[in-house]
């Protein structure tokens, strides 16, 4: 193995890398299941409101990035916070890490396993992925987040497919109307929060700052990741909602894939077997991500933050993901999303830390007196 | 130290694969030489409630054809048992078509629509057809005299689905869902008649929520495609003024009163004269204009008694009922709608824009 | 794999030969008690007067006669009063020293001349010019552009790069490795244009060599690779004098091995691996064009037959029908799965590719009626394979050779079956996982320590002009970011 620490740090990255990784984190998972529940074409309007928060709350995130604190990576959350009470996020981040990869990966495999394999014990789908996971982020930190450009440039132009669902005869203006919500009860607001929550996942990236290259415009490369995300969530929903209509979208499990099955090209049919396959580059991505953020907690937690990393350490806290996600897939997951209480449990806390997290930060520099622009 | 690592390194492995239970690696064998990836079903109504379902083995090989029958509560196990019958087993991934007889459609075909649709082997393209008479017959007829009957079934639908050819119905599984699903539309689905020796295009059957209430044919079945499904036909032979039109392609312009007492349909086509057999002389401009009066009266009679219909039926198959759709106003209520239709006035307006060629006679 | 630690070279003295001759006084006897059972050694005395007496000792095989005799013999036995290096018609005469000094200038052609009278060694370098001619070269043929290739004389490679850059800034320094092929290397750079960093990696890591045969420069590049054990080579060889140059104008290194004709160019990218001069030669648009077809090709080289085992055995929905049918008519009879009749097919394949190399060229081309006609044919005749599978194998074994670098060929063709072993199993699926695992392994892998994926990742969009298309020559501005130049312009006139 090429580098001897997995959280080297040998020369820091530009902001486009962090505007990649924020656009193929808020386009994981939930957006294919996000037609569904927002269904009404009203919903449109809705998107673009949780977009334009999440802009501001995107806003709040780049005044960290630009503080004197986020420069120093660890230390300046010690500076912060003091040392006792990282130990305590790091904990309760270990908690947060695990419940997201555990959901992406588990929807995710639900997905191959319906469309890909219905007959293919899910575990071996599970393993399969995490030893390409383990194998990226074994490579450290510096490869892993460079590897957004691999994933970005991968899966960007799937987007593009659904070109064909704004033309006649599929579309239809009728299929859009009416814009307006006839009153607010009718409003999903769980879709709302579904949609928030899957623009989530940013604010992990407070752990990634020492790998930034300091004094950057952070906001510009983030304003352009979260319109991006806004922008691919409305084409879907948009295509969606031509294709079903509202009250068919509701009847459909994974709408934005039920609409790849149906096109067909010359040489092949059934893209959405090609399409899943390729979105495995984003999940694997992220989830190496992950794997190494939860790593860096664990030592955090046993206060070994300092020191070299080991690949005993590595493996273990990797096997405690897998082992974890093997025992959620076996015993506790149950399919669809109405009953499912995990996807309910990570869309309400994806929600909460997207919302706290840069407040509370910003908050926590103000009180520190020492914040500067 | 490395041999520790080693070791449990090891362990780890080993623990892993214990955790993902000890199951075999288990993918369905696909291996395209072991199956039968059959292209259609046919559907029957059986004995006492059962489901009579049949299909031609092996698809897609040059082999010696044979029809299976099976008489089965459920779908799904005819499928099971089609494959105790047959050496191949037989897959529905690449499943095309579905013939469903008109008896059973009239009864209703949600639940066996379902089925299908809830499979993530089948593709929301299997197009379905309407049966009117014995369709068993004709394949065990059929099958010895042509080979891949099937094939070439499929590839007539897909050619008239490709683009809108005009000329016939063809609904997909999707498309028939979304209309059955959506507000303000109805289903429709192509009819088929069949006897032993031929497979003809009768016309497309309208279908209230999933069942079948009534069926139109010839010449309302063409308007239909103007009107709606294609805008576009080949060909529109008018027997009784002795004149077949060309290449029309239609325009229509709904308007929907506000308060839903009348509607206007406007058709604005486009096409050329083909053919005329009658006693003007249509080089001559008065006598053609009287000609295109003639066309255009009758088209008006034709289009005003189909739509008459429809309202009898009370099936909106035109998907009229989305013109009452605006982008800042409330939709009104679906069954609302359907009562509004029945009483609708009706104010059909067709205007045509139609070539002569000038080799015609006289 | 990660836990190996390599072994340093400690035994290095037992293994150097010429270290075990104790007296290192430099004198005729210890001389000729080194040149002993030497058949092609000489040793001429000749008295030229009664108190001079010079002795000559060279290796015959590898000295210059004719020059000897011109410029030497001649000489002394016309020899004036004047001192013997004086007399001598040759430019350049060294003093040797010690013994080892004089065995290297021994072995490395030159005559060691001694002069009694003043107690002196001299070596006098008269190389045998022993030498092919410039050729063109075989391995990377070009229609247009320049036709000159490296030979195995290492100086004369050096020539045809210095007359291409004539500046005082071309450096060349050499390095000799190998115990016992002592092969002459030379690093060449740009100074003040190339990174010094990489300079200084590049010669940190020829030191370090160690190791006794060296025949070619792809044996220097396997002990200078930061990744042994992955597949993608990473230094390119080449025999073209233009891609050296190319190369050393770009801020790169290069390095030329002596007795080979494959230069060593580092650090390099995956997509220079995809790069051939021919793309500077066309117009802009026909190259990048052709480039394109390059890259394309490469992927269906790697997808094609997957591609097939995979829908083959899993997916057989993803066919449209008319395509099924052909399949199912042509697979209906065969007693092999797809993956075994496609392994078999390839190693077939592979074994006509490696037999035509080693063959004479007019045996090769009935090889390759053999093996396209007969074996092709006769194996859908037969039974043993589809005619699916023996067009999509004859289109990828094709579309493989399209890419320009030989290495990267055969590194295609090794990921190939890996592709196949996995579509076989996982289908659509695992072929993603293996598109993942080795744009994950491109990822990490370093030439030189520079990132080899360079141009995407880490992202350089400026170097993007030159990459899957090649933009108008004027448009490409700067040196490739990636590589950090010294002089990021090309154009005199933006410093």
């Amino acid at each position: 193995m090429p580098s001897p620490s997995l959280f080297e740090k040998s020369s820091p990255f530009s902001g486009v890398y962090f505007m990649l990784m924020v656009n193929r984190m808020q386009m994981l998972y939930f957006f294919i299941i996000m037609p569904r529940h927002l269904v009404h074409p009203y919903m449109i309007m809705g998107i673009m409101a949780v977009g334009i928060l999440s802009q501001v709350n995107l806003m709040l995130l780049s005044k960290w990035f630009s503080s004197n604190f986020s420069v120093q990576g660890y230390q300046g959350f010690v500076q912060l916070l003091g040392e006792r009470t990282v130990r305590v996020f790091a904990f309760l981040g270990l908690f947060l890490i695990l419940l997201r990869i555990t959901v992406m990966t588990l929807g995710f495999v639900e997905i191959a396993h319906q469309y890909i394999f219905p007959s293919m014990t899910s575990n071996w789908l599970i393993l399969s992925i995490f030893i390409v996971c383990f194998y990226l982020a074994s490579q450290g930190m510096e490869n892993t987040i460079r590897f957004v450009v691999i994933a970005f440039l991968s899966t960007i132009w799937m987007v593009i497919i659904y070109y064909s669902f704004f033309f006649p005869p599929i579309a239809s203006m009728h299929d859009l109307y009416p814009l307006m919500p006839p009153e607010w009860s009718a409003i999903s607001w769980k879709g709302l929060l579904l949609v928030w929550s899957s623009l989530s996942g940013v604010e992990f990236l407070v752990c990634l700052t020492p790998w930034l290259r300091p004094k950057q415009k952070m906001l510009k490369y983030l304003t352009i990741a979260n319109t991006i995300s806004v922008l691919e969530y409305l084409v879907l929903f948009i295509s969606s909602l031509l294709f079903f209509s509202s009250n068919y979208l509701v009847k459909t499990k994974y709408p934005v894939l039920d609409m790849v099955r149906y096109l067909q090209f010359p040489a092949y049919e059934r893209i959405d077997i090609v399409l899943i396959s390729v979105h495995l580059f984003v999940l694997v991505f992220v989830n190496s991500i992950f794997i190494l953020l939860f790593y860096g907690a664990t030592r955090i937690l046993l206060g070994k933050g300092v020191q070299q990393t080991t690949r005993m350490g590595f493996a273990a806290s990797f096997i405690i993901i897998l082992v974890s996600i093997l025992i959620v897939n076996q015993w506790f997951w149950k399919s669809g999303e109405e009953q499912n209480i995990w996807l309910n449990l990570q869309i309400g806390v994806g929600a909460f830390t997207y919302l706290l997290v840069p407040a509370f930060l910003l908050v926590a520099t103000k009180l520190k007196g020492r914040f500067k622009v | 130290m490395t041999h520790i690592k080693r070791v449990v390194l090891l362990m780890i492995i080993m623990n892993i694969v214990l955790l993902s239970g000890c199951s075999s690696f288990f993918v369905e064998n696909n291996t395209v030489e072991e199956i039968a990836p059959v292209i259609f079903w046919s559907i029957q109504e059986g004995e006492s409630g059962k489901l009579k379902i049949s299909t031609l083995v092996p698809p897609l090989i040059n082999e010696k054809k044979s029809m299976l029958t099976l008489q089965v509560n459920l779908l799904k196990q005819g499928r099971k048992d089609f494959n105790l019958v047959y050496y191949r087993e037989l897959k529905s991934g690449q499943l095309r078509m579905l013939f469903i007889s008109e008896e059973l459609a009239k009864k209703g075909i949600l639940p066996l629509i379902d089925t299908l649709l809830t499979d993530p082997d089948i593709s929301q393209r299997l197009y379905l057809v309407v049966i009117k008479g014995n369709f068993e017959d004709y394949i065990r007829n059929q099958v010895d005299k042509q080979e891949n009957l099937d094939y070439f079934l499929y590839r007539m639908l897909k050619h008239y689905e490709t683009k809108n050819q005009g000329d016939i119905t063809v609904i997909n599984l999707h498309q028939f869902l979304k209309r059955l699903y959506s507000p303000f539309s109805d289903p429709i689905l192509p009819v088929f008649k069949v006897n032993k020796e031929n497979f003809i295009y009768h016309g497309t059957a309208f279908f209230k929520d999933d069942k079948l209430v009534a069926t139109i044919s010839d010449m309302n079945d063409q308007i239909l495609q103007l009107l709606n499904n294609d805008y576009y036909l080949k060909l529109l032979p008018i027997p009784s003024l002795a004149v077949s039109l060309g290449q029309i392609r239609s325009k229509v312009i709904i308007k929907l009163a506000s308060d839903y007492s009348s509607i206007s349909i406007k058709v604005n086509l486009v096409g050329r004269i083909e053919e005329y057999r009658g006693d003007k002389n249509i080089v001559d401009s008065d006598e053609l204009e009287d000609l295109n009066q003639e066309i255009k009266s009758y088209l008006e009679k034709q289009t005003t008694a189909l739509l008459r219909n429809m309202q009898q039926w009370k099936v909106d198959p035109l998907q009229v009922g989305t013109h009452s759709l605006t982008p800042f106003s409330q939709p009104i209520k679906d069954e609302e709608w359907l009562r509004k239709w029945g009483d609708m006035e009706l104010q059909i307006n067709y205007q045509l824009d139609l070539q002569t060629m000038t080799n015609v006679n006289k | 794999m990660f836990w190996k630690k390599r072994k340093s070279g400690s035994d290095r003295k037992q293994n150097d030969p010429n270290k075990e001759v104790e007296n290192t006084t430099l004198t005729l006897d210890t001389l000729k008690n080194i040149v002993v059972n030497m058949d092609d050694a000489e040793i001429i005395e000749r008295q030229i007067n009664p108190d001079h007496k010079v002795t000559l000792l060279y290796i015959r095989t590898l000295i210059n006669q004719e020059r000897l005799n011109d410029e030497i013999i001649e000489p002394l036995i016309h020899h004036s009063p004047a001192p013997i290096h004086e007399c001598i018609n040759v430019c350049k005469a060294s003093k040797v020293n010690d013994l080892d000094e004089a065995q290297r200038q021994l072995m490395e052609g030159a005559i060691l001349l001694s002069d009694r009278s003043e107690d002196q060694w001299l070596a006098i370098k008269l190389e045998n010019p022993l030498s092919r001619s410039i050729e063109s070269s075989e391995t990377e043929t070009i229609l247009f552009g320049p036709k000159d290739s490296f030979s195995e004389q290492i100086e004369q490679n050096v020539t045809l790069i210095r007359r291409r850059l004539p500046l005082t800034t071309l450096k060349t320094e050499k390095f000799t490795v190998g115990s016992l092929t002592r092969t002459p290397i030379v690093l060449m750079y740009i100074e003040g244009l190339t990174n010094p960093e990489l300079i200084t990696i590049a010669k940190s890591k020829i030191l370090t060599i160690d190791y006794d045969l060296f025949l070619d420069s792809s044996q220097v590049a396997a002990f200078m690779e930061d990744h042994v054990h992955s597949i993608f080579p990473q230094f390119q060889q080449t025999d073209r004098p233009d891609s050296c140059v190319y190369a050393l104008g770009a801020g790169k290194l290069t390095i030329l091995v002596g007795n080979t004709p494959f230069a060593l160019i580092a650090p390099i990218t995956f997509f220079d691996l995809f790069i051939s001069p021919d793309d500077y030669i066309h117009r802009w648009l026909i190259g990048s064009f052709l480039r394109g077809v390059r890259f394309v090709s490469f992927f269906l080289s790697l997808t094609m037959i997957p591609l097939y085992v995979a829908i083959n055995t899993h997916h057989y929905q993803m066919f449209p029908l008319q395509v099924l049918f052909v399949l199912l008519e042509s697979r209906s009879k065969l007693p092999f799965t797809p993956f075994w009749e496609a392994f078999l097919m390839l190693i077939i394949i592979e074994i006509i590719i490696e037999a035509s190399l080693r063959m004479p060229t007019k045996t090769g081309q009935t090889l390759g009626v053999i093996g396209g006609i007969v074996i092709g044919q006769a194996s859908v005749e037969a039974g043993f394979a589809s005619k699916v599978l023996i067009v999509t194998v004859g289109i990828s074994t094709i579309a493989s050779f399209l890419v320009p670098n030989y290495l990267m060929v055969k590194a295609n063709r090794l990921l190939l079956f890996a592709f196949m072993l996995l579509s076989s199993i996982l289908g659509i699926f695992g072929m993603a996982l293996g598109f993942i695992i080795v744009l994950v392994h491109l990822n990490g892998l370093t030439s030189l320590k520079q990132p080899y994926f360079a141009p995407i990742a880490p992202l350089h969009m400026s170097d993007w002009n030159d990459l899957f298309i090649r933009v108008p020559l004027q448009w490409i501005k700067r040196r490739p970011v990636s590589l950090y130049p010294l002089q990021k312009w090309r154009s005199s006139r933006r410093r």
